[in-house]
């Protein structure tokens, strides 16, 4: 500590040593916050199955699902102030026929929701952004964006199936799943199972249903044909 | 003069302190450190702003780098005491540049 470059030095050594331990006590204080999260509602609104490509110049035909649902869930419980932001996403899952892959699971539809600390990483235009940072009013965490209320909402991605056929498929089920990225800590994601102070997400799959027999599109084309 | 000016230049940023000053020095570094650090972690936790945490800890620790690194005077207050050199007479006459020193 003779000289200022060494003061430097070991000052700075000091100080990382302080931010790592501060770091991990950040990242240990969320299991300090109780997480309820609760889907109260979870069911598809209009189901289709139509043919279609999987880009312009395919000569593959594949079927369509397309999937519209309601949702109502909370997870503001998941917001804490070392919460960047929360991934959630609904995705359509059906067991596998025969030897096949043990289950298809595909995400039709997701949302990234920011805390108020990080909106000014969010993927967004000016406008929106401001209109973003103004709807926390100024609070450094604001859980009631995690009050989720879709209506009749679209689909996101189309999905189907490696053999490119899903009509008609049965047991089908939507699922509610979340990931939570924090500032400094691990990621997690919605557990099967209570732990801790962290309550499993109950409810989270829709009842189970089948998807619907491909629209027989030729047959009408066929009577436009010969009525004209 | 240049050379007067070149040791003095090298002085201010050696910025050199005395043993006790050194002492004290790293006693601060360890205290200011950890007070800024737990203040950081208890202000951002209570008042769960994770920003306020981070601005915190930053200016916490620039204020403790400003704090220990310029050699302030109150580093310096106990400089060595050097001994007189013992057993040679202070030699007279010395002759340098055909200059006379005493």
């Amino acid at each position: 500590m003779y000289s200022s470059v060494v003061r430097l030095q070991n000052t700075f050594g000091f100080f990382t040593t302080v931010a790592f331990v501060v770091a991990s006590l950040v990242s240990l204080s969320d299991f300090l916050s109780a997480r309820t999260p609760t889907v109260d509602l979870l069911k598809t609104t209009s189901l289709q199955v139509v043919k279609g490509r999987p880009h312009y110049y395919s000569s593959k035909k594949e079927e369509y699902a397309i999937i519209k649902f309601s949702l109502d869930a909370d997870l503001s419980s998941l917001f804490t102030w070392n919460t960047k932001q929360v991934f959630v996403y609904v995705t359509a899952e059906w067991p596998s026929l025969g030897s096949q892959n043990n289950t298809n699971q595909a995400v039709i539809w997701d949302k990234i929701i920011t805390a108020p600390s990080s909106d000014h990483l969010a993927n967004i235009g000016p406008i929106e952004r401001k209109r973003l940072k103004k709807s926390a009013g100024g609070k450094p965490i604001d859980p009631s964006r995690g009050k989720l209320q879709l209506k009749n909402q679209r689909y996101k991605y189309q999905i189907t199936h490696p053999s490119g056929r899903i009509a008609s498929q049965e047991d089908v089920v939507l699922k509610l799943h979340y990931n939570v990225q924090p500032w400094v800590g691990i990621l997690t994601w919605n557990q099967e199972q209570t732990w801790g102070k962290w309550q499993a997400l109950k409810g989270a799959a829709s009842k189970k249903f089948a998807l619907p027999a491909l629209k027989k599109k030729d047959e009408g084309k066929k009577n436009k044909t010969t009525r004209t | 003069m240049a050379e007067q000016l070149l040791d003095q230049a090298r002085d201010i940023f050696e910025g050199q302190i005395d043993f006790e000053g050194q002492k004290l020095a790293e006693l601060l570094v360890n205290i200011a450190l950890s007070l800024v650090g737990a203040l950081a972690l208890f202000a951002g936790y209570f008042l769960q702003d994770i920003k306020l945490a981070v601005y915190l800890g930053l200016g916490g620790t620039a204020a403790t780098f400003l704090l220990v690194v310029p050699p302030w005077p109150f580093f310096n207050k106990n400089p060595v005491k050097w001994l007189p050199v013992a057993g040679v007479a202070p030699p007279t006459n010395i002759v340098v540049d055909e200059k006379m020193f005493r």
